[in-house]
């Protein structure tokens, strides 16, 4: 043929690689539901410790309140509330630093 | 294994409880001299009795495992049935026809010494609080530096 390059199978010569390129997505995408399926969401595990951490840190406020007004007659309880908080809050920036940090090394990652 | 805040929970029953025996025993100084308690007599002494709880998600008593140990409870306020002191007294409205006073069977002097084993046994509570919290701060140190 004159011309030299055919374009009509230089265009289908690319086919199977576009071919592989789509299976490739579509098992991603399964195993990522997969995945999504078997285990809790990252977000949803993080989601609820931080929740914990609040509820101790209003327990904490609750029991400050109520030793102002008298409700309360033990002052360790205020202070091991306090204290609970304290640890809860502390357990907390530990994993948010850890995360931090992963995610710093993963972004300083050369390409 | 407990969760870390239940040991604090334990130490904070016996927080509790040392604080009831604390209002047990400040009655019974409070109450050294006084003729006229209940029913005509004199006052009591009055003593705490604490029992273990032990007690699992349906509130039944049984020890089973370690989860199901929950610290210290005040199951009762009992009475110092021991007599009396008869102290000579006639001027005292209360002195019987031979000019003696019924008085409670207090005395002081162990009642302090109760204080100061009430005082004593709150501290221990509040050791106890601060090494679990020393093992928590030592287990969120791990990994750093």
């Amino acid at each position: 043929m004159a011309g030299g390059v055919d374009p009509i199978n230089n265009i289908n010569s690319l086919d199977p690689i576009k071919r592989i390129q789509k299976l490739n997505r579509e098992k991603t995408e399964k195993a990522g539901e997969a995945a999504g399926k078997t285990e809790p969401d990252f977000q949803k595990v993080l989601d609820q410790a931080i929740q914990e951490v609040n509820s101790q840190r209003k327990a904490s406020t609750q029991a400050r309140n109520d030793f102002a007004a008298g409700k309360i007659s033990n002052i360790h309880d205020v202070i091991i509330t306090a204290e609970k908080a304290g640890i809860s809050l502390r357990m907390t920036m530990e994993i948010r630093n850890k995360i931090v940090d992963s995610y710093k090394e993963i972004m300083r990652m050369q390409l | 294994m407990l969760d870390i805040f239940d040991t604090m929970n334990i130490s904070a029953s016996g927080m509790t409880a040392q604080r009831f025996r604390l209002d047990v025993i400040s009655n019974n100084i409070a109450n050294a001299e006084t003729t006229r308690g209940e029913n005509g007599e004199p006052y009591r002494r009055k003593t705490v009795v604490f029992s273990e709880v032990l007690r699992d998600a349906l509130g039944k008593s049984q020890y089973n495992s370690i989860e199901d140990l929950n610290g210290v409870e005040v199951s009762r306020v009992a009475e110092d049935m021991r007599p009396f002191k008869m102290v000579y007294d006639p001027s005292h409205p209360d002195a019987d026809g031979e000019g003696y006073v019924k008085m409670p069977n207090v005395n002081v002097m162990r009642e302090m010494v109760d204080l100061i084993g009430a005082q004593r046994a709150y501290e221990a509570n509040v050791s106890s609080i601060n090494a679990t919290k020393a093992f928590a701060n030592a287990a969120l140190r791990i990994g750093r530096g």
